[in-house]
C-alpha cells in the first residue's frame, strides 16, 4: 500500500454523555457484548468545543481535513477502540483511541489530498475486534 | 555407444519403417522392371551423383552441391525424354500385377540350337555375319535402314541371308523370338579407340549397338572365321559352340528356366533387394536423422478438466516455450496447431496450485522430441464461486454549489447479493453505484442509480436489484 501523508489529530476529552435533542437517529444500538454504548458517530469538517462542526457525508478536498467523531456512554472500564479508514476497500490507516468510564468522546482526522477523491468508509472496532459501526462518505473535488 | 545405439533404435517410429520399406520396394521394382537396360545404368549414375551431392552438402561445398543439384534435376528430366520408348515399353507391356509384383520371365522361343549351328556353319565357310538379339530396349531408333523379313529362324535361313550373293548380307539380321524380323540393318558404329586392330567395321558396328542398348550382338569374322559376342561395353570371345549356346541362353533368359539359373536369379534379386533396402535406409537416415534441427515454439497453455464449480483466478503463464528437436524436414513442415500444451486441472484444489510441466503435458506430431519447457512450473489459482451480501455505497463526484452541504444519504436497498470467486469476494466489502454528480444538486431529493460491479469476476445474483434509490438531504452551511 502506498504511504500517504495522513496526519492524525486525536483529542480525547471527557464529555458528558448528554443526549443532544434531535439527534436520536445517530444513536446506534450496542451490537452486543461491548463494555460501552455508541451514542454518536458522524463525519465532520471540524471539531470545536468537543463538538462536530459541519456534519456531512460528502466532503470537498478543499476542506483540507475531515474528522470522524464518536461518543460513547456506559463505558464500564478503560478500553480502546480502533477507527479504520478505508478508501475503496483499501485500508488507508487505522488509529487506536482510548475510552474511559463512564462516558467518552473521541475522534480521528485525516488530511485530504487530491488523490483521496472517491468513496470512503470508516469502521469502529472494539477491543474484542468486533465491528461496532461503519460510516460511509465521499471525498470529491 | 550402446546407449546411443539403443536410444537411436527406440527413436525409430513405425512410420519410419514403413517409409523405408515402401521406398525400398519401389526402388526394387524399378530394378526388376528395368534391369539389363541402359535406363537402369543411367539411374544408377544419377543416384551416384546424388550421393556425391549429399557429401558435398555435408562438407559445405556450396558451389559443388549446387552444381550437382542442377545436374541431377536436369538428368531426371532428360532421362524421361531420352528413354521414353524404353519406359513406355515397360509400362505398356505389363499389367498392374506385373508392375507391382511379378518378376518378368522371358519365354524363350528362339531356337538357340539352330542359331548356334548356323553361326558355326558360317564360321567354317568364312562368311561374315552380324546377328542382333535385342534385350528389353526398343532398337527401332538405333538401327537404321534394313528390310523387314519376318521369317522363321532356321540354320538355312541364316546361311542364306549372310550368303555373299544376298543383297542384305552386309547388314545385321535381328532375331526376336523365333523370327528373323529385320535383315540388312545398319548399326551405329562405336567411336571407341581401344578396339583390337583386327576388328573391322562389323565389330565396330556390333560394339556401337551393344554400347547403346542392352542387345547382344554376335559377330562372325569373315577373314578369320572367329565368333565374338558384344554385350554392353564388353566383347566376349566365343571359342566353341557350348560357350555360344550359354551366352545366348543367358541373354535370352533360357538359363533362368533351369534350377541352377533360377537359383542364380533368386540370389541376384535378393542381393538387389538388400542393396535397395540399404540405399533407402541411407537416404532415410540422411533426411530424417542426418539433419537434426532444434526449434523453439511459443504455444498457448490450455487448462483442461477444471472443476466446473471453480473459476481460474490467475495463472502464472498463458503460454509456454517449447524447445523441440527433430528432422529438419519435419520441423519445416510443422504447423502450429500440431503442437499443444495442456494442463489437467482435474486434481487442482481451491487456492494456489503448482504444477510441473512434463512431456505428458505436450502433444507433438510423430518424429519430434521435446528438449525443454519454459517455464517448467506453472502456478494456477482456483477459487470456488460464493454468494456474498455487500452494502451499497454512493460514488459521489463533482462539487456541490457553494454554501451547501450534503448532510445525509440513504440507499434503498442498502445491500445486494453478489456472486464471485471466494478469495476475491472475501476481500470485497462494498458495491458502489455509478458516479453521481453533485454539481446540479440544489436541494434534498431522490435519484435512482445503477450499480457498478467490479471487478469483472463479480456479478449480481439474479433477482437482486441492479438499481437503487438514493435519498439525500442537503442543507445550507450554518457559518
Amino acid at each position: 500500500m502506498m504511504l500517504r501523508p495522513v496526519h492524525f489529530f486525536i483529542v480525547a476529552a471527557y464529555l458528558l454523555a448528554a443526549t443532544v435533542p434531535g439527534r436520536s437517529a445517530e444513536r446506534v444500538a450496542d451490537p452486543g457484548g461491548q463494555a460501552f454504548r455508541l451514542v454518536r458517530a458522524v463525519m465532520c469538517e471540524a471539531i470545536e468545543g468537543y463538538e462536530p462542526i459541519h456534519i456531512g457525508v460528502v466532503f470537498s478536498v478543499g476542506v483540507g481535513r475531515i474528522s470522524f467523531y464518536t461518543s460513547f456512554d456506559g463505558v464500564a472500564e478503560t478500553t480502546h477502540i480502533d477507527h479504520k479508514w478505508y478508501r475503496r476497500d483499501e485500508l488507508v490507516t487505522s488509529k487506536r483511541l482510548t475510552l474511559r468510564p463512564p462516558s467518552w468522546a473521541t475522534f480521528s482526522s485525516i488530511q485530504l489530498r487530491e488523490a483521496d477523491r472517491g468513496p470512503w468508509r470508516v469502521e469502529i472496532w472494539d477491543a474484542q475486534e468486533q465491528l461496532v459501526k461503519t460510516l460511509r462518505f465521499s471525498v470529491t473535488k | 555407444m550402446m546407449n546411443t545405439l539403443l536410444s537411436f533404435l527406440l527413436s525409430i517410429r513405425w512410420q519410419d519403417l514403413v517409409d523405408v520399406l515402401l521406398n525400398s520396394y519401389i526402388l526394387f521394382r524399378f530394378y526388376v522392371l528395368f534391369r539389363g537396360t541402359v535406363v537402369l545404368r543411367v539411374l544408377a549414375g544419377i543416384a551416384l551423383l546424388w550421393v556425391f551431392q549429399r557429401i558435398a552438402v555435408a562438407l559445405g561445398l556450396i558451389v559443388t552441391s549446387w552444381a550437382m543439384q542442377g545436374i541431377i534435376a536436369g538428368a531426371a528430366l532428360i532421362i524421361i525424354i531420352v528413354f521414353r520408348n524404353e519406359i513406355r515399353n515397360v509400362l505398356q507391356a505389363k499389367n498392374l500385377r506385373a508392375l507391382l509384383w511379378g518378376v518378368p520371365q522371358k519365354s524363350v522361343s528362339t531356337p538357340i540350337d539352330a542359331v548356334v549351328e548356323a553361326v558355326y556353319d558360317l564360321t567354317r565357310k568364312r562368311i561374315g555375319a552380324l546377328i542382333v538379339f535385342p534385350g528389353r530396349e526398343d532398337l527401332q531408333e538405333t538401327i537404321q535402314g534394313g528390310v523387314r523379313w519376318d521369317g522363321m529362324v532356321s540354320k538355312e535361313m541364316l546361311l542364306s541371308i549372310f550368303w555373299n550373293g544376298n543383297p542384305v548380307h552386309d547388314g545385321a539380321a535381328m532375331i526376336q523370338g523365333n523370327r528373323i524380323t529385320h535383315v540388312g540393318g545398319i548399326l551405329p558404329l562405336s567411336l571407341r579407340d581401344d578396339l583390337p586392330q583386327q576388328y573391322g567395321t562389323r565389330h565396330r558396328a556390333a560394339a556401337g549397338l551393344a554400347e547403346k542398348s542392352d542387345a547382344l550382338v554376335i559377330v562372325v569374322s569373315e577373314e578369320r572365321g572367329q565368333v565374338v559376342a558384344a554385350k554392353g561395353s564388353a566383347f566376349i570371345p566365343i571359342h566353341d559352340n557350348v560357350t555360344l549356346k550359354r551366352t545366348l541362353a543367358d541373354h535370352l533368359g533360357a538359363s533362368r528356366q533351369t534350377p541352377k539359373g533360377a537359383m542364380r536369379e533368386s540370389r541376384e534379386l535378393a542381393v538387389a533387394a538388400a542393396i535397395c533396402l540399404l540405399c533407402m535406409a541411407g537416404v532415410w537416415f540422411s533426411f530424417a536423422k542426418g539433419m537434426e534441427t532444434l526449434i523453439s515454439l511459443e504455444v498457448p497453455l490450455e487448462y483442461l478438466n477444471r472443476d466446473p464449480r471453480m473459476q481460474i483466478m490467475s495463472t502464472s503463464v498463458n503460454t509456454v516455450r517449447l524447445h523441440l528437436s527433430g528432422a529438419s524436414a519435419l520441423i519445416s513442415s510443422l504447423r502450429p496447431y500440431q503442437v499443444k500444451a495442456k494442463l489437467d486441472l482435474s486434481k487442482a484444489v481451491s487456492g494456489q496450485n503448482t504444477f510441473t510441466l512434463t512431456q505428458d503435458n505436450i502433444v507433438l506430431p510423430p518424429g519430434l522430441w521435446l528438449s525443454r519447457i519454459e517455464p517448467p512450473e506453472v502456478q494456477v489459482a482456483l477459487d470456488m464461486p460464493v454468494n456474498k451480501e455487500l452494502p451499497i455505497q454512493v460514488d459521489w463526484v463533482g462539487a456541490l454549489p457553494g454554501g451547501l452541504i450534503l448532510e445525509s444519504v440513504s440507499v434503498v436497498p442498502d445491500k445486494t447479493m453478489v456472486e464471485g470467486a471466494e478469495r476475491v469476494l472475501n476481500r470485497a466489502s462494498t458495491i458502489y453505484t455509478e458516479k453521481v454528480r453533485l454539481d446540479n444538486l440544489q436541494a434534498s431529493g431522490k435519484i435512482t442509480v445503477g450499480l457498478v460491479v467490479e471487478p469483472a469476476a463479480f456479478k449480481i445474483v439474479d433477482g437482486n436489484t441492479q438499481k437503487v434509490d438514493v435519498r439525500y438531504t442537503i442543507r445550507r452551511r450554518s457559518d
